[in-house]
């Protein structure tokens, strides 16, 4: 019955421990969750059983075989397979060539296209999972790319599967048709194992669980048998109450006002004529699939972005600011990306805090940073948002994610602006972080500060936002409130609203 | 880049590491060619720092601290500049002009001629950085090429209009000792042109530790898109860094003109390879400016050595050359080296 088996395995960076005797084992037909928080673990022990790490000790059995894997390759040959969380496609090249890359059916010393097609064909209706061999990968919408990369790993013949953080891109329909997809390949004898952070969908589809921290394993529950609170308690270590927003609509007069505002790319209308306001004491959210002009609609209001139309903060037009001078009218962004845009990973917390305020008087004087002053100002963000660091002269690159991202909120909530927009708050972050960070914004909006955020995940947005915006190619195409922001309608309108009904 | 992964403690390991591994390999060399490695070095030691060798060393070092810091303020702020040949020519033919021809008195024109050659200089690479941001010429190629510019231009200006034809070669005529930069100061055996290079190399480690531009360019080089959203204006910092690159540049080709050649000679500035040697002591120090003094002045010892130990035992000074690639060719290689699994 056992096909998979991770026996011992420990691994150390550096001297820190990553993995320390963790034992995980899988059944034929058997979905199994990986759960944790940011640093517990999960990806070390992933990279060990895909082939890209070494374990120091420990052994992997599969089938009852000791396996000794000196890279993907071996693993793949074992029968595992990895669906990432970033595809890795060939945008611009068709299914079937994605799909018989390395692979191909040949006819004389040329692919053979047809052969091709019949085996991308076949493949499909075998899983139930029928794709067009034909279209092209850019074309296609998330959940069938993502579908494309579950039969890359078919199509090598995978028993064990493991999907990283798979419905972090999807829209809830999308996400049901993984799921049930899920379910055919474990009826099929397959082993699931999928890698995330979101309790609602491990309790809705998985039959075991196995909650790592710290580098152990904290927990190992049967999904029938257990609920949220006895998982969380696993990961985290004590009980985290649900958030809960206290909805409050005020009609004061805009914070944030943003009127046709359009972003060209090319021929393509990126952002097509969006109008919408935030007012003080609110948090919007944006809602939508990616890929419908949510972050060129961000960087378009930043100032990072060419656009058409006005945006506004309290009445003073900033349409024509450069970035700086947007923020100094009273925008902290947090943006999507902390590792890309939101911080410089070598320099250390404590420059990654200061850089934006670092030629206020606070800071600097006469040219010269106040180097005591700055680190000073670092120990006590530190400490007020509970940062889990060693010290602000660290790398910020060294943190976990959700520290990471802590420094960042922690950084742009400090600014005072009147305004702050906020992309993906907590993507990657772990659930103790999440908690933390969703009950800072709330603080702020009760303070009076306006709030808009553009978030994945639609749970975050229904928890945190008074009114919920929805994109939808590039449009604003509904603004719910009240009992309108639940799961369904949204994730209706995201899908483009009445003609899906 | 590589700067950015590493921290200080293991940055000084890595650079340890690659010196100590280019020494065994230099050694494998000079011992394929039938001679004794430890005397090798040990004549390349005694060369740098013994009598006079060490008169030499500090000499070297100004041109050559010069250039690798111009390299480093440049790198520090993510832009690789490859024109210090052309920076250096230009700056070095402004301070010749100006002390040649310029009719004040001789101190004021040694001045002038230090100021025209930093703004000719600094005006060379900023005309590059002004490719790369309105017509996306990369800096790294544009400021490359115009060295080439700069080197017909001045091989052209020296050889016809501002040659002196009493000397018979391509070369303009001599500065006046009025303008010439002192080579003792006090009798002391230390030249203005080293209390120049001394001055510079204090405010451009002072402006990298603490300066609010300083952390604003290292910062750019560590993550550019994080320095735009932060507020950091992306195009006229380029132009300004590398301005000041180039500046530096001219600065080096003034101080070699007024204080040892006294006269614009076609390809005296270039023959040493100050620029690529500077941009190798750069890279190896990953462009912290304190390090790159450290490596840029050890790069002049072992050249000062290399010469040395050619004239006592008769094997070519070019083999300090070579350990100076194989220290940058180990530094290179040490990730893939030592790859974790």
């Amino acid at each position: 019955m056992t096909l998979l088996e991770m026996k011992g395995i420990t691994k150390r960076f550096d001297g820190v421990i990553a993995n320390d005797g963790i034992s995980l084992s899988v059944n034929r037909g058997e979905i199994h969750a990986l759960m944790g928080e940011n640093g517990a673990g999960k990806s070390t022990l992933m990279n060990i059983l895909y082939g890209l790490l070494k374990p120091d000790a420990g052994e992997i059995l599969v089938d009852g075989k000791a396996m000794d894997f000196t890279s993907p390759l071996g693993a793949i040959a074992a029968g595992i397979g990895m669906v990432h969380q970033t595809f890795r496609q060939f945008p611009n090249l068709t299914v079937w060539e994605n799909l018989v890359f390395q692979n191909e059916p040949r006819q004389g010393p040329f692919v053979s296209a047809d052969a091709a097609r019949d085996f991308v064909r076949r493949l499909g209706s075998r899983h139930g999972l029928e794709i067009d061999p034909d279209s092209l990968v850019r074309d296609l919408a998330v959940g069938i790319r993502q579908r494309l990369e579950i039969l890359k790993a078919l199509s090598r013949e995978a028993r064990i599967l493991i999907l990283d953080e798979p419905t972090a891109v999807l829209t809830p329909q999308e996400r049901d048709g993984l799921f049930s997809a899920m379910r055919e390949l474990a009826g099929k004898g397959m082993a699931l194992i999928l890698v995330t952070h979101k309790i609602p969908e491990v309790i809705a589809i998985t039959d075991k669980i196995t909650v790592m921290r710290d580098g152990r394993v904290s927990g190992t529950l049967v999904t029938r048998g257990t609920n949220e609170a006895e998982i969380i308690r696993a990961m985290v270590g004590r009980n985290v109450p649900p958030t809960v927003a206290s909805r409050v609509t005020s009609d004061a007069r805009p914070m944030l006002s943003v009127k046709d505002l359009s972003v060209r790319k090319g021929a393509v209308t990126v952002v097509d004529d969006v109008s919408f306001d935030v007012r003080p004491g609110e948090i919007v959210g944006i809602a939508g699939v990616s890929g419908n002009g949510q972050p060129q609609l961000i960087s378009a209001v930043m100032g990072l972005e060419p656009a058409t139309g006005v945006v506004s903060i309290d009445g003073q037009d900033i349409s024509r600011l450069p970035i700086a001078r947007r923020r100094s009218a009273g925008i902290s962004y947090v943006p999507e990306d902390r590792h890309l845009t939101g911080t410089a990973p070598a320099a250390s917390i404590a420059e990654n805090i200061v850089f934006g305020t670092h030629r206020n008087a606070a800071a600097s004087s006469k040219g010269f940073l106040r180097k005591d002053a700055i680190r000073a100002q670092a120990r006590k963000l530190i400490e007020r948002f509970r940062v889990k660091a060693a010290s602000e002269q660290l790398p910020i690159g060294s943190l976990s994610g959700g520290n990471m991202q802590k420094v960042v909120i922690a950084r742009e909530v400090e600014h005072g602006s009147p305004l702050i927009i906020v992309e993906e708050p907590t993507r990657g972050v772990d659930v103790g972080a999440i908690e933390f960070i969703h009950q800072t914004l709330i603080a702020e909006r009760d303070k009076g500060r306006a709030i808009l955020v553009v978030s994945s995940d639609l749970t975050e947005l229904l928890a945190l936002s008074d009114r919920i915006l929805v994109m939808f190619e590039g449009r604003i195409n509904a603004s719910l409130t009240g009992s309108d922001m639940n799961e369904d309608t949204v994730g209706r309108w995201m899908m483009g609203g009445a003609e899906n009904r | 880049m590589i700067a950015g992964a590493l921290d200080t403690k293991s940055r000084l390991a890595a650079i340890l590491f690659s010196i100590a591994a280019a020494v065994v390999l230099g050694g494998l060399v000079v011992g394929l060619t039938g001679a004794n490695p430890v005397s090798v070095y040990l004549e390349i030691a005694k060369g740098a720092v013994l009598g006079r060798g060490l008169d030499e060393t500090l000499a070297r070092s100004v041109p050559l601290v010069g250039m690798a810091l111009a390299a480093a303020i440049a790198l520090r702020a993510g832009l690789v500049n490859l024109g210090g040949d052309g920076q250096m020519l230009i700056g070095g033919l402004a301070a010749a002009l100006v002390a040649l021809y310029l009719p004040v008195p001789g101190a004021a024109r040694a001045v002038l001629a230090l100021a025209a050659a930093i703004c000719a200089g600094g005006l060379y690479a900023w005309l590059a950085a002004i490719l790369q941001l309105n017509l996306g010429i990369p800096f790294l190629i544009a400021s490359l090429l115009f060295s080439y510019i700069a080197r017909g231009l001045t091989s052209y200006l020296v050889r016809y209009p501002l040659r002196d034809p009493a000397t018979g070669m391509p070369e303009t005529y001599r500065v006046a000792s009025g303008a010439r930069l002192p080579a003792h100061i006090f009798d002391l055996p230390v030249s203005m042109a080293m209390v120049i290079m001394v001055v510079v190399a204090v405010v451009v480690v002072v402006n990298d530790r603490s300066g609010v531009n300083g952390f604003e360019w290292r910062m750019t080089g560590l993550n550019a898109r994080f320095a735009q959203y932060s507020g950091v204006d992306l195009s006229r910092q380029t132009q300004r860094v590398a301005f000041l690159s180039g500046a530096m540049a001219g600065l080096v080709g003034a101080l070699l003109i007024l204080g040892q050649q006294y006269r614009f000679t076609d390809g005296a500035l270039l023959a040493p390879g100050y620029t690529w040697s500077g941009l190798m002591a750069a890279v190896l120090a990953m462009a912290s400016p304190i390090a790159t003094i450290v490596t840029s002045v050890f790069f002049a010892a072992l050249q000062v050595g290399g010469f040395s130990m050619e004239r006592a035992l008769g094997l070519p000074a070019v083999l300090t050359w070579v350990l100076q690639a194989l220290i940058i060719l180990c530094l290179a290689a040490r990730p893939i080296l030592f790859r974790k699994r």
